[in-house]
């Protein structure tokens, strides 16, 4: 791959995990690369077991005992000082997580320590990391909490347990950019919510990205937060990459069958559609995936080839990637349709 | 026609409960302590259930306040000069000596009016000069016979510090012994019976009283722990209040208190009783069983299907709570035999049947128990005790580990 | 207590001349004290305990033979006086009014109870129950406390790496030993310290270890009592800390598993915090907080199987007092041996529903509810 660009603060490269089970290896993800920019929100789209969260959890290095990285990297850029987050130290790791990259878990309602308030969590994370003024913390925090749109003085001196759910996964983001990390990674944030929370979240998300200009990772199956919110988008299947692109080119121009599929089969209010379809079928088996293309037994464009040679991420326009031998029957396709 | 469903039946039935024994040890065995537990109850059953009825309870006293050692057996000590009296028939007449432990009144009761009995201390190697004086009397031809407990007469001369006096037994001292029985496994009691015949035939009844003290404990909390739950409300309300009731009276001191005003006249009624005493910690912890199992997804399926509730809690709630109340029916027979064997060793319960906790009682009040080379008496039965707990637990973790998906290792 | 409860203030309304309301407002202050978690808790065990003592109230009733009839039987054959005089003497040391109905008995003896007084023995007449009580009651409550607390901190300390390395040797080996301290009963470890340690190999004297203290040494704060009273304790301390601390290692380990799988400990470490401050603030305390619930509640049992265990080691604590007064049937001394435990054991709940919300912030919220 290229010389990192000083643009570029975290490139993940070739990476594979693998899950040693009883049952078998699971190949949970299969030679992802991608690279994320300063300032840029990605999206990882795809259904439940793709591979999205174990790509996330690799970030920060918090695998299950049960995964073994077989190859690739992580290399992690800043201040023109490139580190393979899979070759830190102990110690480099701790500080690595949370100062440089914090993540915002899947269902913040547990994400908080019972039994102590809120701001001796805020504090908890902030001496981990060397930063131990009690007063400094307190007024960075509540400043956070304010930007998270929540009443600052109360929710910091607040039990877990006092807050509602919506304000849980707030305080979260909170605590998340506590330390100002360079990339965020967010595990479906607003999944479990209400919609007006959601929306709620989804704005403040926008606003403290413009502020604090961080990077975002998301993971989502939700892709009207992925429309609202991405600036690139990877949809992944069967633990790889099978398109990334910028957020109108997978949107609009899809060029995978898996994307179109995801796509169509959510109501949408800007395209009101007839007939929401549904893909086919049910996600493969990564202890023993399929032949070739891994999507080819759901895909209605497969063909002798699918099933026989993986199709390569090739470029189409611009940073437009997609894996298929298909691409141009797809949109031959939509345009009759249209 | 009817006969032939039932006749099926009457097939299957003992067949499918092999198929799910077979099943369950079979799943059992992956889990190594448990199934050494589960091995070793079946070992306990095999001892206490089937070996009483080829072994003899030796109930025959042969000496009295003599504890024999591990491996003992009564040895007949005589002068060189006369190997031909090899048997207390044979020494008709004569004076005996007999190695006594506490000096008091003993006597070999049958032999009392044939022979002549000379007593001395019991002594072990660390108390003194007993058995050396004895032997010297022996040596001395002062006595005819020497009647020793012990498979340690040979080490006591051997190793007899002073040489003049090894010298005086090696020259002089022969144990004749053949007409005395074989050695005796674990040692003999205070009164020379056989401590192992006693182990066999001891632990039926401890352990069929525990079984209904802890079958009752568990039926009377399986059915109105499950009724709580279901019911809710004032039914609830009381089981629970009355459960936390039971549960601030000290239930060991309250079984204690019992044992003082009622005579139990067998250890059966101890069990019952028993039962009826530790069933409140258990309905709590079946209670909430239920209450979980009723909210999980298949049971709100079956309500929601208008299942009737008998069909629920026999098709739907028992059956997922089976490997949880046995976990509990073991646990409940752990304590019902902590409580029955405490009763006895205070000796508030009825010692009509000579069971494990009956010889840890004599073995204290007897003083075996401060001596070294008599505690095989309380010793045997502590250990028999102990190990069958330790059996039970491992059992019945094994079967939580095993049978409970909560619990089991995500690798 | 009492003082927690609500203000009357929030009753704004103006008192109404109208009959219901009046006895609404005469049961208002006791919602009010039943709606207070305190002093609901605290009526709770005010109630347990009245219970209790009017079970053992029939108990004693029920034992055969009256032990008025026992006692005068008995004087009347030592003394030779007329069954009237010996009658009235026994009644009046029993401080029963003959010529009273059950009923009046078990009021005379509520009464008496409210002022603390136990009423004397039978047995040794003059001496007065509650004393006994006081003379025995702290040996037990310093042994069996000492070997609770004790076997508590070692199987917190213990239960967690075996929730660490689950299925590892340690974990193994630590489990098997859990199931020989949880199986075998505590008086039976107590006889095998006395056959193995004490007897076999003579590491210590088991005879000169009997009662509480050494004969002849007075009690109070002098190093020479207080070196002889822990030697005493030493044996019985150890049986109860050999005999709970499995149980304590293995809810440690449940409950520590339990918390491993939280979010907020797998968020915790995310945050890049000291693996110290997780395993201290996160992953123990959270997974310790259940097992003093337990602690409570396993107070009870082990207070009264403390009795075994203090007559194996012939330590001279309420199980002595208890089962001394069971042989000479001294029935009186019985009654308040029960009810002080039973009291202990309903205090010991009630204390540590209390003092729970200090430790667990979710649930100081809905007790006040």
């Amino acid at each position: 791959m290229s010389a990192m660009s000083p643009e570029t603060i975290l490139r993940v490269d070739e990476l594979s995990i693998v899950y040693r089970t009883d049952r078998g290896d699971v190949r949970a993800t299969n030679d992802i690369s991608f690279d994320l920019k300063r300032g840029e929100a990605m999206a990882l789209i795809g259904e439940s077991g793709s591979g999205k969260t174990t790509i996330s959890l690799a970030l920060i290095r918090k695998l299950p005992k049960n995964a073994v990285v077989t190859s690739g990297q992580i290399l992690y850029q800043h201040d023109s000082n490139v580190q393979d987050v899979l070759g830190l130290s102990r110690r480099q790791l701790r500080s690595f997580r949370w100062n440089d990259c914090a993540m915002v878990f899947q269902g913040a309602q547990n994400a908080f320590n019972p039994v102590l308030k809120i701001r001796k969590q805020f504090e908890d994370t902030a001496r981990a990391h060397g930063w131990a003024d009690k007063t400094a913390i307190r007024k960075r925090a509540l400043s956070l909490l304010e930007l998270v749109r929540l009443d600052p003085e109360r929710v910091y001196d607040s039990f877990p347990h006092e807050l509602s759910g919506g304000m849980k996964q707030r305080t979260l983001l909170a605590l998340g950019v506590l330390l100002s990390p360079q990339v965020v990674i967010l595990d479906e944030p607003t999944t479990a919510l209400d919609i007006l929370t959601q929306r709620a979240i989804i704005d403040v998300l926008n606003d403290m990205q413009r502020k604090l200009q961080f990077s975002i990772i998301f993971i989502s199956h939700d892709l009207s937060l992925a429309a609202e919110m991405a600036d690139t988008v990877a949809t992944v299947y069967a633990g790889e990459i099978v398109e990334i692109g910028g957020v109108d080119e997978i949107f609009y121009r899809s060029l995978h069958p898996y994307t179109y599929g995801l796509l169509t089969s959510v109501p949408t209010l800007e395209h009101a559609q007839d007939v929401l379809q549904s893909i086919p079928g049910s996600p493969p088996n990564l202890i023993a995936p399929p032949s070739g293309c891994k999507f080819h037994p759901r895909c209605s464009f497969a063909s002798d080839q699918c099933q026989v040679d993986s199709p390569p991420l090739q470029l189409d326009i611009g940073s437009h990637l997609a894996a298929c031998w298909h691409k141009d029957r797809l949109l031959a396709s939509r345009k009759e349709d249209a | 026609m009817a006969g032939s469903p039932m006749l099926k039946l009457l097939v299957s039935l003992p067949l499918d409960l092999l198929r799910g024994l077979y099943r369950f040890v079979h799943r059992l065995s992956t889990n190594k302590p448990g199934f050494v537990g589960f091995l070793g109850l079946l070992l306990y059953f095999f001892v206490t259930f089937i070996m009483p009825d080829f072994v003899e309870f030796d109930n025959e006293p042969k000496l009295d306040q003599i504890a024999g050692p591990i491996g003992s057996r009564i040895q007949l000590a005589v002068h060189r000069d006369n190997p031909q009296w090899d048997s207390l028939e044979a020494l008709a007449g004569k004076t005996v000596g007999v190695v006594d432990q506490t000096g008091g009144p003993s006597f070999i009761e049958p032999w009392r009016d044939t022979l002549a009995i000379e007593k001395y201390r019991w002594t072990s190697r660390r108390q003194g000069p007993g058995i050396p004086a004895a032997l010297t009397d022996l040596a001395n031809k002062e006595i005819d016979g020497l009647l020793i407990f012990s498979k340690t007469v040979n080490q006591v001369i051997v190793e007899q510090e002073d040489a003049e006096l090894r010298q005086l037994f090696q020259d002089n001292v022969i144990i004749s012994n053949s007409t005395l029985g074989p050695p005796h496994l674990l040692g003999t009691d205070t009164q020379g019976r056989d401590i192992a015949s006693h182990m066999v035939h001891g632990g039926q009844i401890l352990i069929l009283t525990a079984l209904i003290g802890g079958v009752i404990a568990t039926m009377i909390a399986l059915f109105f722990g499950s009724l709580s739950a279901l019911a809710g409300g004032f039914i609830d309300k009381f089981f629970t209040a009355l459960a936390n009731l039971f549960l601030a009276i000290p239930q060991f001191i309250l079984l204690v208190v019992l044992a003082g005003i009622i005579r139990f006249d067998s250890t059966l009624y101890l069990g019952v009783i028993i039962g009826l005493l530790i069933w409140p910690a258990l309905l709590r912890a079946i209670r909430a069983q239920v209450l979980s199992l009723r909210e999980r997804d298949f049971v709100e399926a079956a309500r929601s299907l208008g299942l009737s509730m008998n069909h629920i809690i026999f098709r739907e709630i028992l059956p997922n709570m089976s490997s949880y109340v046995l976990i509990n029916l073991i646990f409940s027979i752990t304590i019902a035999m902590y409580f029955q064997i405490g009763l006895v060793v205070l000796g508030l319960a009825p010692i009509s049947d000579y069971t494990w906790g009956v010889m840890i009682y004599f073995g204290r009040s007897r003083g075996t128990l401060y001596n070294p080379d008599g505690a095989s008496m309380a010793l045997s039965p502590v250990l028999a005790i102990a190990l069958f707990q330790v059996c039970l637990v491992l059992f019945a973790r094994a079967v939580e580990e095993v049978f409970d998906p909560r619990l089991r290792s995500a690798g | 207590m009492l003082h927690d409860q609500q203000p009357l203030a929030t009753d704004q309304q103006p008192p109404a001349p109208n009959l219901s309301l009046m006895t609404a407002r005469l049961y208002d202050p006791l919602l009010k004290v039943y709606r207070n978690y305190t002093a609901r808790v605290f009526l709770q065990a005010i109630i347990t305990i009245w219970v209790v003592m009017t079970l053992t109230f029939v108990l004693v009733r029920l034992m055969p033979g009256n032990p008025v009839d026992v006692l005068v039987e008995q004087i009347l054959t030592a003394e030779g006086i007329s069954y009237q005089e010996a009658y009235d003497r026994i009644a009046a040391s029993f401080n029963i009014d003959k010529d009273a109905t059950p009923l009046d008995q078990y009021l005379q003896w509520l009464g008496d109870l409210l002022r603390l007084d136990l009423g004397t023995s039978i047995t040794s007449p003059g001496t007065k129950v509650i004393d006994e009580i006081a003379r025995f009651l702290p040996w037990t409550v310093f042994a069996v406390g000492t070997g609770l607390l004790i076997s508590f901190v070692l199987g917190i300390f213990a239960g967690m790496p075996m929730a660490y390395y689950r299925g590892s040797k340690l974990d193994h080996i630590l489990s098997f030993f859990s199931s020989f301290s949880t199986g075998v009963p505590n008086y039976i470890w107590g006889l095998l310290i006395i056959i193995g340690p004490g007897i076999s190999w003579r590491w210590f004297d088991i005879g000169a270890l009997r009662g509480t203290y050494d004969v002849g040494l007075t009690p109070g704060v002098n190093a020479e009592f207080i070196l002889s009273a822990l030697e005493h304790a030493a044996l019985p301390v150890f049986t109860y800390i050999i005999a709970i601390l499995g149980t304590w290692m293995l809810s440690m380990k449940s409950s520590t598993t339990g918390v491993l799988n939280e979010d907020y400990v797998n968020v915790a470490e995310a945050r890049g915090l000291k693996e110290r401050t997780v395993i201290s603030s996160y992953v123990g305390r959270n997974a310790a907080l259940p097992l003093f619930t337990q602690l409570t509640i396993s107070i009870g049992f082990v207070l009264s199987s403390g009795v075994v265990v203090e007559e194996i080691f012939v330590y001279w604590g309420i199980g002595h007092l208890l089962f001394q007064s069971i042989t000479v049937r001294d029935y009186t001394t019985l009654q308040g041996v029960v009810l002080l435990l039973t009291a202990v054991i309903v205090f010991s709940n009630l204390f540590a529903d209390l003092t729970y919300g200090l430790l667990d912030p979710r649930v100081r919220v809905s007790g006040e509810k």
